[in-house]
Parts: C-alpha cells; sequence; structure tokens
C-alpha cells in the first residue's frame, strides 16, 4: 500500500519503521524538519516538510494516489482536520485518526472517523494489568 | 440572537463589540485566560458573558450554552480549530449557522465541503479586491433577485487545464453557460466558438449556480 503519515513524533516514527520493514510505500509528513532525525538510519521512506492540513502540502505527499493516512501529529484537531481531508476530499480507502481526548473521540466516532484514543488504552491497558496483578 | 464566538483575539474582539451593539447575546470561548479578561472588563455584562476553555471540546461548549445558540462562530487564529469548532457545533450540537475564519485562503473551499455553512478568509478578501476592479458579488446579489440560479464567476486558465489550447466550441459547456468576457494581456476579448483558451486568461463566465464549480475548477486545472 502507499501510506502518508501525518507527524513525525515517536509514534509516527515508530509507525514509519513497522509499515516500511512490512513492505508498504511510506511517506511522512512533518513542519518541523528536525523531528525527521527520528527516523532510524535506512528507513526506506520519503519525507515532506509542512503542515498536514495544507493541501499542497497533502498533494505533494502524493494524497491522490494514496492508499491510506494516519493522522498521528500530537495535535488532536490538526488530526481531525488533515483525516477529513484525505477521506472526504480525496477518498483515501483507509484512514486512521489519532485523537488523545476521550470525549472528543466519542463525537469523532459519533461523526463516522476511524479513531484511535491512546488515553482510553493506557487506561484500559493498566486496569487491566492492576486486575490481573490483584488475581495473582 | 444568542451567537457564540470561539477566539477572542483581535478579530473576536471587535467581534463581540459590533454584535454587542446590535442587542445579540453573546458568549465568547478563549482557552487564553488574559485575553478572556480583556473582553469581560471591556464587555461583559447583559450582552456579552466568557467562557474560559477550550471552544474545540464538547463539554466546554456544552457548559458555555450552545444548545441556545442560533449562530456559532469560530474565529481563532488556527484553522484547524475553527474547523473542528464549526464541526461539533453543526454536526453535534445542531447550531443551525456556522461561520469560520481561514488564515490559508486555500480551506475555504475545504472548510464548505467539510460542512461550515460561511468560510471568510481575509487574505482572499484583500486578494480578490486586487485581482479585480470588479466585485461579482454585488453582480451576483442583483442577479439572484432576478433569476435565482444564474451566476457569474471567473477564473484563471491553468496550464494543467483540460480547456487550455481548446476552442470554446469544443470544450463541450453544460447547456446555458457562456463565457462572457475573457481578459487576456489586460485587454478584454469577447469570444466566440473559435476562441482559443490559452493559460493565465482570466475567463468570467455566466451559467447555472449548480454546473459552476465544476467547469472553475477544470479552468483552473483543479482535480476535485
Amino acid at each position: 500500500m502507499y501510506i502518508i503519515i501525518a507527524g513525525c513524533g515517536k509514534i509516527g516514527a515508530n509507525l514509519v519503521k513497522k509499515l516500511s520493514v512490512d513492505g508498504h510505500d511510506v511517506v511522512v509528513i512533518d513542519p518541523n524538519e528536525e523531528n525527521f532525525a527520528q527516523l532510524e538510519s535506512g528507513t526506506n521512506c520519503l519525507t515532506v516538510t509542512g503542515m498536514p492540513i495544507d493541501e499542497d502540502v497533502l498533494k505533494s505527499a502524493g494524497i491522490e494516489r494514496a492508499d491510506a493516512l494516519c493522522a498521528v501529529t500530537s495535535d488532536d484537531n490538526v488530526n481531525i482536520m488533515t483525516a477529513q481531508i484525505a477521506s472526504q476530499l480525496y477518498h483515501v480507502p483507509h484512514v486512521v485518526t489519532r485523537c488523545y481526548d476521550p470525549d472528543k473521540n466519542e463525537v469523532l466516532r459519533q461523526m463516522g472517523l476511524c479513531t484511535v484514543c491512546p488515553t482510553m488504552l493506557t487506561v484500559a491497558e493498566i486496569g487491566r494489568l492492576l486486575g490481573e496483578t490483584e488475581e495473582e | 440572537m444568542r451567537i457564540i464566538i470561539v477566539g477572542g483575539g483581535n478579530v473576536g474582539y471587535y467581534l463581540v463589540k459590533t454584535l454587542m451593539a446590535e442587542k445579540h447575546r453573546i458568549m465568547l470561548i478563549d482557552s487564553n485566560r488574559a485575553r478572556c479578561e480583556r473582553v469581560e472588563t471591556a464587555f461583559g455584562g447583559a450582552y456579552v458573558e466568557v467562557t474560559h476553555g477550550d471552544g474545540t471540546s464538547a463539554d466546554c461548549l456544552r457548559d458555555a450554552g450552545i444548545y441556545h445558540a442560533e449562530a456559532f462562530i469560530a474565529v481563532t487564529g488556527q484553522d484547524q480549530n475553527n474547523l473542528v469548532s464549526c464541526q461539533l457545533a453543526k454536526d453535534y450540537f445542531g447550531v443551525k449557522r456556522t461561520i469560520a475564519r481561514v488564515k490559508n485562503p486555500k480551506n475555504i473551499r475545504v472548510f464548505e465541503q467539510l460542512g461550515v455553512d460561511s468560510v471568510i478568509s481575509s487574505t482572499a478578501r484583500i486578494a480578490g479586491s486586487i485581482d479585480s476592479e470588479l466585485d461579482w458579488a454585488d453582480v451576483n446579489t442583483l442577479l439572484t433577485r432576478k433569476a435565482t440560479h444564474v451566476r457569474v464567476r471567473e477564473a484563471l486558465v491553468d496550464t494543467d487545464s483540460p480547456y487550455s489550447g481548446k476552442r470554446l466550441s469544443e470544450i463541450g459547456l453544460p447547456k446555458g453557460m457562456i463565457v462572457v468576457c475573457i481578459v487576456r494581456d489586460g485587454e478584454a476579448v469577447i469570444p466566440d466558438g473559435e476562441t482559443v483558451l490559452t493559460p493565465d486568461d482570466n475567463v468570467v463566465i455566466l451559467g447555472n449556480e449548480s454546473d459552476l464549480p465544476l467547469v472553475i475548477s477544470n479552468i483552473r486545472g483543479e482535480t476535485l
């Protein structure tokens, strides 16, 4: 698949690594060029410097032929806007949005966006680990 | 009217000032306490209230009384925040009329397609008034009164346009649509079927409102 990753933070950089190792064509977008230093040397991907909510930046990242886009910047609202441009204006088939705020995450799901909420995943996982500890 | 305004920077500040003078009931939301206090001190009272919080959070909007709002205006300096605020207001809380400010003029089309009712870009306004002496908004207001579906638009022919290098008779404009005038090298050309469109021609076109967007984006060489 041709996959665009918006945001080259910890999650973005690790996602790039995993997806490129899995054999996908990956492009990563970040407004701050220094963030690309987080990509492991030898990672096979293209980088585009710019704000992912800017259509021109998305076009230069190849949004018109992308099979998937993952919006994983540190700003929920940037992710939401990027995801909607991808899914509704460019009809990218697979779009995943990261949203830290659990309340907003619920609203987004009701609006039909495919989301991942790291906050609730962490809470659930810690809860599960504590539960296991109790049982032992 | 009950109006919620998100963003108490300079645009928000003067918007509150203008709208309160017209006896609207305003709730201003801003995430910056200093900006909230500035508006509260200047205008706080029967017509203006202030909420300190995140205007892109459903909780905050609920606290600010969004269920009573008839209009919602997002004028922060961040396009993505203005979009999310307006979408929450419209899709989640059912506010009838949403208005957003955008900094990047290209986001006008993006916001409109993502459901915001009115989108305002001061950059585009200023660029537009420099670009053309004619104010099509006035012409269109007139046309709306005379013939409801007809509008005038103008667009610059791009090198990527499928119409570029073709005669008007070849490009297959929708029925009822005509190219009124082409401004080429500062001269107005009244075209006929044999006129060839070339890059950088400024095309003034009259036609059915529903047919115009596609033709305009073809002229501009944009892919929808």
